[in-house]
């Protein structure tokens, strides 16, 4: 199921978040979705899961739009930074709501908790989490529905080594499945080590998509590129 | 949806706290009404210790802004509208569960507000009389307010989002800006603002000398606040871009 973005624009008041950036992020592979701060990312993410509008343009799913996805958390897995947590709700408790409403069975719960390692936290709140495992309580939720597109920013935050190399299996483990992946993210040498795919955007435009060989294929020359890209036009915001 | 949003109040204490809270209130105020020389041989003191049980709705008003203006403060609304991606649906779950356990405590006040005046009335030799239809009038009509106010904060929280901002317009509009407006318009137009309404459904009579509508009339206004402010709620969240 792929990812289609087409000609998307987005402005917030004077401000064009995104321009005219159109990309695909095929099924069976990793895309890394690359940018400084502020470049855009977040915001194309944003529109592809329906929560923020396009001004023109539209983020296609399989051919279909979030906002008409009759299970959308079936289809489409998302974790996003900003997504917060009730602190005095507990893990399991969290994913339950999250399960009723997504009219996933409530034995998934139990599953996901099981494949990002917090079974034995889930009955606690979840104000006493440590960043890394909101993180991958975050994790559990978008897998929740066992979807077939997983859309994750900055899923590597907070995560120690050993997680860092737990993400990357799990991210690699879902394209070879089948699935489509994308990963937003500003830690290059990571994406570099993941990806098949990179997408990288810049103040809001779209400076490179394509398969992460044509950049090099590793860390520092990813970096390289990556800086070249995006330092063509305009300071980052 | 309704299933999720029940479970959001179940799995966490603050609403529980909150809720709380209407009991307390109905004990406080009946026994002030009782120990600053309420005459329990009357009738109407009687009816005046019961209209109590409406008291709670400020509870509930507060209980209604926290489902959806708490969402936006910790961030869980992401979620929720991933999960839902037909805004109109959360925000009509939210007003029926929020409004269904709004009446619930409306009704644990109404037991209460029972308990507490049969309580005072045995202390002080007075005669409880719970078979008139008085005594069904206010307690239903706290109830009602209960959840007319309930149904109300979920579409405050959904206008306003920020949950400090919402709390204190609400309170604010109770304690100040109702009373204020009330005079610059007349009684004639102040009995129907949602708080004078109130009044006249929970049977408090608060406001002192200020004409209210009839019982029917007040639950008829408030009612149709409940109603505007939860379609507002519905317009502004469809439009309103989650960053």
């Amino acid at each position: 199921m792929e990812l289609e973005v087409r000609g998307l624009t987005k402005t917030f008041g004077p401000v064009t978040a995104v321009r005219d950036v159109s990309f695909r992020a095929p099924a069976g592979q990793v895309t890394g979705l690359l940018g400084p701060n502020g470049s855009g990312k977040t915001t194309t993410l944003r529109v592809a899961l329906g929560l923020v509008r396009p001004t023109a343009g539209t983020v296609l799913i399989g051919g279909v739009g979030y906002r008409d996805l009759a299970r959308p958390r079936r289809v489409v897995g998302a974790m996003l930074e900003a997504a917060g947590f009730h602190p005095g709700r507990r893990a399991r408790d969290h994913l339950r709501v999250l399960a009723a409403a997504a009219g996933v069975p409530d034995r998934r719960v139990d599953e996901v908790l099981d494949q990002v390692e917090l079974t034995e936290a889930a009955g606690r709140r979840v104000r006493g989490f440590s960043l890394g495992m909101k993180q991958r309580l975050g994790l559990a939720a978008a897998l929740l529905g066992d979807p077939q597109v997983l859309l994750l920013d900055e899923p590597a935050n907070g995560l120690d080594p050993a997680g860092i190399a737990w993400l990357r299996g799990l991210l690699r483990g879902a394209a070879d499945q089948g699935r489509t992946v994308v990963v937003a993210s500003h830690v290059l040498s990571e994406v570099a080590q993941t990806a098949d795919r990179v997408v990288i955007v810049s103040a809001g435009r779209l400076r490179f998509a394509g398969p992460l060989d044509e950049l090099g294929g590793t860390g520092t020359a990813l970096e390289s590129a990556f800086l070249r890209l995006t330092a063509a036009q305009g300071a980052p915001a | 949806m309704i299933r999720s949003e029940f479970r959001k109040i179940t799995s966490v204490r603050s609403p529980w706290l909150l809720l709380a809270a209407g009991p307390l209130i109905v004990v406080a105020g009946v026994t002030g009404l009782v120990q600053s020389g309420g005459n329990v041989h009357d009738p109407s003191v009687q009816s005046q210790a019961l209209a109590h049980a409406g008291l709670a709705a400020i509870i509930t008003l507060l209980f209604g802004i926290a489902a959806v203006a708490g969402e936006y403060r910790h961030g869980s609304i992401t979620d929720t509208f991933l999960s839902c991606p037909d805004r109109r649906r959360v925000i009509t779950a939210k007003v029926a569960v929020y409004g269904m356990a709004g009446a619930a405590a409306g009704l644990v006040s109404s037991a209460v507000a029972v308990g507490v005046t049969a309580a005072w009335w045995a202390a002080k030799g007075g005669s409880l009389q719970l078979s008139g239809r008085d005594t069904w009038l206010t307690l239903g009509g706290g109830l009602a307010a209960c959840f007319a106010f309930a149904v109300i904060g979920v579409g405050l929280g959904a206008l306003v989002r920020n949950l400090a901002g919402a709390v204190a317009l609400a309170l604010g509009w109770i304690a100040l800006v109702e009373g204020i407006v009330g005079q610059l318009i007349g009684s004639g137009l102040a009995r129907w603002l949602p708080f004078y309404a109130s009044e006249a459904l929970d049977r408090t009579d608060l406001g002192g000398g200020t004409r209210l509508l009839p019982q029917w009339g007040g639950g008829l206004v408030l009612l149709g606040y409940a109603v505007v402010f939860a379609g507002v709620a519905i317009v502004v969240t469809l439009g309103r871009d989650v960053t």
